[in-house]
């Protein structure tokens, strides 16, 4: 199962990301003694106060094509950048995503914990910065506004 | 030319995608300053074939062209 092959890869899925999908992703390293450590990051739909309403879900759109390519430039740097990487896998929801649960998956491993640690710290923050994901947070008055990451 | 109206920009637009004609990425904002009401005070970048460009850009009408508003992912 070798992840050092750059094509284009859709990190997008539809609706929440399930916590047993995580655990399955995990399982099936078991069969690749070369690997040491494993990076885990999951981000969670948080229930911010929005001018005294809550947020209730986030619906998340993305343009796609220009995600994907973006995607598939920051896989190859990850893998230039910490090249004892074993593998690096990444997953967005798209769609209504309730608050309390995940719409983000970013999974590194590696033989030690260094690379698998610092490249998953890289890649979230270079996807939160270059690609084309959009998200519309539904407050619980039903009024929205639209997400801007800082 | 077709262009892809994403998120906020989509909304205000009232579609997602509108035709328009223009020779570079400063006529194009001039266009889409005249199809959305209110476009001038939402942040905004212009993407050609997926690539966010500069506003002297120019363009032949084959380009895939689209109004990006800030990022919101992860």
């Amino acid at each position: 199962m070798s992840e050092k092959k750059h094509k284009v890869r859709d990190i997008f899925v539809e609706g929440p990301i399930d916590p047993q999908f995580v655990a399955t992703s995990l399982e099936k390293h078991a069969t690749r003694l070369d690997i040491g450590a494993h990076e885990l990051f999951l981000g969670q739909v948080r229930a911010d106060d929005k001018s005294g309403q809550a947020v209730e879900a986030i619906d998340y759109t993305a343009y796609r094509d220009m995600a994907l390519e973006r995607m598939t430039d920051i896989r190859e740097e990850a893998f230039a950048k910490w090249p004892s990487m074993t593998c690096l896998h990444v997953h967005h929801s798209l769609g209504r995503i309730p608050a309390g649960q995940l719409c983000f998956f970013v999974f590194a491993s590696a033989p030690h914990r260094q690379a698998a640690r610092e490249a998953v710290a890289w890649v979230v923050d270079r996807i939160k910065a270059d690609l084309p994901i959009f998200g519309r947070e539904v407050l619980s008055d039903s009024t929205h506004v639209w997400k801007r990451n800082s | 030319m077709r262009v892809l109206l994403f998120g906020i920009i989509a909304e205000k637009a009232g579609a997602s995608e509108l035709e328009l004609e223009a020779t570079s990425v400063n006529e194009l904002r001039d266009r889409l300053a005249e199809r959305i009401t209110g476009l001038g005070d939402l942040v905004h970048a212009i993407a050609v074939d997926r690539q966010v460009v500069r506003d002297d850009r120019k363009l032949n009408g084959s380009e895939e062209i689209a109004v990006l508003p800030p990022f919101a992912g992860g």
